[in-house]
């Protein structure tokens, strides 16, 4: 059991799920998307990206591209969020923005999962 | 590996970077859930961005205040916690930071990337040398002043430091590497097509060879320059493919060696290697009674050329093993002891003697020797051989007949290799002639320019001469020396100019006459003034000069067309 795969495994689909989460729901209904989610969501999302620095593999270099896309699309959604939060109130089109740009960042997740159970198989140990 | 130095930011960072999220994340979450209260007395809970925001002024230790509100006793307890974590994580963070960006690993990294591509950015030609001293820093100042760049290995670091302190335009650039590594020679760009030629001067032969075969592996078409001490050296550098030896002791041989036999051609050699003017004083080696101080490799270069012209010299070498194996070698005129003791001077017949070559590898044991020898004989030839290129001042105050400096020797051997190929082959032509050819020669030169003409090496190709190569394309034109020798104010006057060496297709012509026909490919060495080389770049390069030395009219290129404008 390679404890480091296990805890790098483990944040980035820790990160998937967590952004499924968050995005799953009506996109009309502000009750069914929890801020508090998609604030666990970056948290988990930065540092599933922290973990992934450093690899100078083909590879390595795909899953930080995917996990920086997460991260920026997430975000932003927080920014937006707290922004119109305070000031303005939170109108169904901002949060549709918000909502679409978590799909976003659950698209980059899903393909940074794939890549990972991918390079797993190949190392054929 | 292109940006390696930002990876290993990047790894060694993880860790911090971890650290600071989860203590953020840790002291948001209580500050989210603790309940606050307002001014008005309603309970309220911070939102996400407000317990972002306290944190971030709070770890970074700015402290603004509690914002929004004053906060509850419970509030303040959870403060208090989060400050220690997040402080400490925060500095953990930059700390680590500040002393990655100090490690030397890290710098050393940022240093080969940074030479990497300022080698990759020279686009004209460069040559290698290894090792900074005071003997590569001059060939280095000679090189750059002939127009080619050069890049430098160097293994100690402080020394790396002197260079890039000395501030040499073009920039050279300098790899603190071991230069044994062919990964350096890479790195310091010997693949490059722009690389013409590298430089090993170290003392340890083994250096050396290992260097050549190398070099000659990762670019069999640069000239590798090499030092070596003794002739078994010398062949074994050769058969390693080294395209020059430089032999410092050897040439000094060769050198004394023509000053014997003719001072006129000693003149012509050292003012090719840059040492002197063609007026210099000039002094005679008598062919007999003759001491060499010294039997070192410099003392044994010398005995042997010394019996080669049938004189017979006298050793005094103080070093007893030394002296045995000479002894053993059948060399029987050694005396063994130390030449600054006047008692071996007498026994060595000093009184009587015409010539003495004081060449131990000690300055001081020199000068001292040279004090002691003035004493005795007053009328003596004295020649003295200069170690250290810094001691020259005190040299130059013994008042002696010559100083040879070998590493000088090294210097202009090296240089001339490089940046004037054809002064060296003119050089080992000159060993062939004799005094009455040399003085000829000698006056031709100082009365058709002057005592210190400057060489020139003009080659007819595309390149370097272009309005000639295209002339001679047509087989129908032909060109002699005297069009180069023309001025360009008035093409009837000639030019201070004499035509050293003609070199085409491997054949030399030595002192080649004015109606001697030019062919592509050739390779000529003239010895002019300055006003003669100016003019010489222009017509080989120049239209219009060209047209003018031609033909004697100004090339009309207008009126031509207006020519023609009338006839259609």
């Amino acid at each position: 059991m390679n404890l480091d795969k296990v805890i790098a495994g483990f944040f980035i689909i820790f990160a998937m799920t967590l952004n499924f989460g968050f995005w799953y729901g009506d996109a009309l209904d502000v009750h069914m998307h929890n801020k508090y989610e998609l604030f666990a969501a970056i948290i988990v999302n930065v540092i599933a990206t922290v973990l992934k620095l450093g690899d100078k593999t083909q590879i390595g270099s795909v899953l930080i591209a995917t996990s920086l896309v997460a991260d920026l699309q997430l975000l932003v959604a927080a920014v937006l969020w707290t922004v119109y939060g305070t000031t303005t109130g939170i109108d169904p089109e901002i949060f549709g923005v918000i909502i679409s740009l978590s799909g976003g960042a659950l698209l980059a997740n899903m393909t940074s999962v794939i890549l990972y159970i991918g390079d797993t198989l190949k190392s054929k140990r | 590996m292109n940006n390696s130095s930002l990876w290993i930011i990047l790894q060694r960072m993880r860790l911090p970077f971890v650290v600071i999220t989860l203590t953020y994340t840790i002291a948001m979450i209580g500050l989210i859930l603790i309940p606050g209260m307002d001014n008005d007395g309603n309970v309220y809970q911070m939102s996400i961005f407000d317990a972002f925001y306290f944190v971030t002024y709070t770890a970074t230790t700015i402290g603004f205040g509690e914002l929004p509100f004053p906060f509850t006793n419970d509030q303040k307890v959870w403060i208090t916690v989060s400050i220690y974590l997040t402080v400490l994580g925060w500095f953990y963070g930059i700390g680590s930071l500040v002393s990655l960006l100090q490690d030397k690993l890290f710098l050393s990294e940022i240093a080969i990337a940074r030479f990497k591509s300022s080698v990759k950015n020279i686009k004209e030609d460069f040559i290698i040398v290894l090792g900074y001293n005071e003997t590569t820093s001059e060939i280095i100042k000679i090189m750059l002043a002939a127009k080619m760049r050069v890049v430098v290995i160097e293994q100690n670091q402080s020394r790396a430091e002197y260079l890039m302190l000395e501030g040499f335009v073009p920039h050279v650039p300098v790899l603190v590497k071991d230069a044994h590594n062919p990964i350096s020679l890479e790195m310091a760009g010997i693949k490059s097509i722009y690389c013409k030629g590298i430089v090993s001067l170290f003392d340890k032969y083994i250096l050396n060879l290992r260097i050549t075969l190398a070099s000659k592996i990762l670019n069999p078409h640069i000239k590798v320059i090499v030092k070596s001490t003794t002739e078994e050296e010398t062949g074994n550098l050769l058969d390693a493919g080294a395209d020059i030896v430089d032999n410092a002791f050897l040439i000094i041989a060769y050198q004394i060696q023509m000053a014997l036999k003719s001072p006129s051609l000693f003149k012509i050699e050292n003012w090719l290697y840059n040492i002197d003017v063609l007026e210099s004083k000039t002094f005679t080696i008598p062919h007999d009674k003759v001491i060499i101080c010294g039997y070192g490799r410099l003392g044994m270069n010398l005995y042997h050329m010394f019996i080669n012209n049938n004189i017979f010299p006298i050793i005094i070498e103080q070093n007893e093993k030394k002296v045995k194996s000479a002894l053993n070698n059948g060399i029987e005129n050694i005396i063994c002891g130390n030449a600054e003791d006047q008692y071996y001077l007498k026994k060595a017949n000093i009184e009587n003697t015409k010539t003495i070559i004081v060449a131990t590898n000690n300055d001081t044991t020199n000068l001292s020797i040279v004090s002691t020898v003035k004493k005795m004989n007053k009328d003596t030839l004295i020649i003295i051989r200069e170690n250290e290129i810094s001691d020259f001042s005190i040299f130059s105050h013994a008042k002696v007949d010559y100083i040879f400096i070998p590493e000088e020797i090294l210097i202009h051997k090296t240089t001339n290799a490089i940046s004037n190929p054809l002064s060296d082959r003119l050089i080992r032509l000159l060993t062939t002639k004799d005094e009455r050819w040399g003085k000829q020669l000698l006056m031709h030169l100082i009365k058709s320019i002057n005592v210190n003409p400057i060489t020139f090496e003009l080659y007819i190709n595309k390149n370097d001469s272009i309005e000639i190569y295209n002339y001679l394309k047509n087989p129908d034109n032909k060109l002699t020396l005297n069009t180069l020798k023309s001025s360009r104010r008035d093409r009837k006057q000639y030019n201070n100019l004499v035509v050293l060496l003609l070199i085409r297709d491997e054949q030399e012509f030595l002192l080649p006459a004015l109606d001697f026909e030019i062919k592509i490919n050739d390779k000529i060495l003239f010895a002019c003034d300055e006003n003669a080389k100016e003019d010489l770049e222009y017509i080989a390069n120049n239209g219009y000069e060209f047209n003018y030395i031609i033909s004697g009219h100004e090339k009309e290129f207008f009126s031509k067309f207006l020519k023609n404008k009338k006839k259609g």
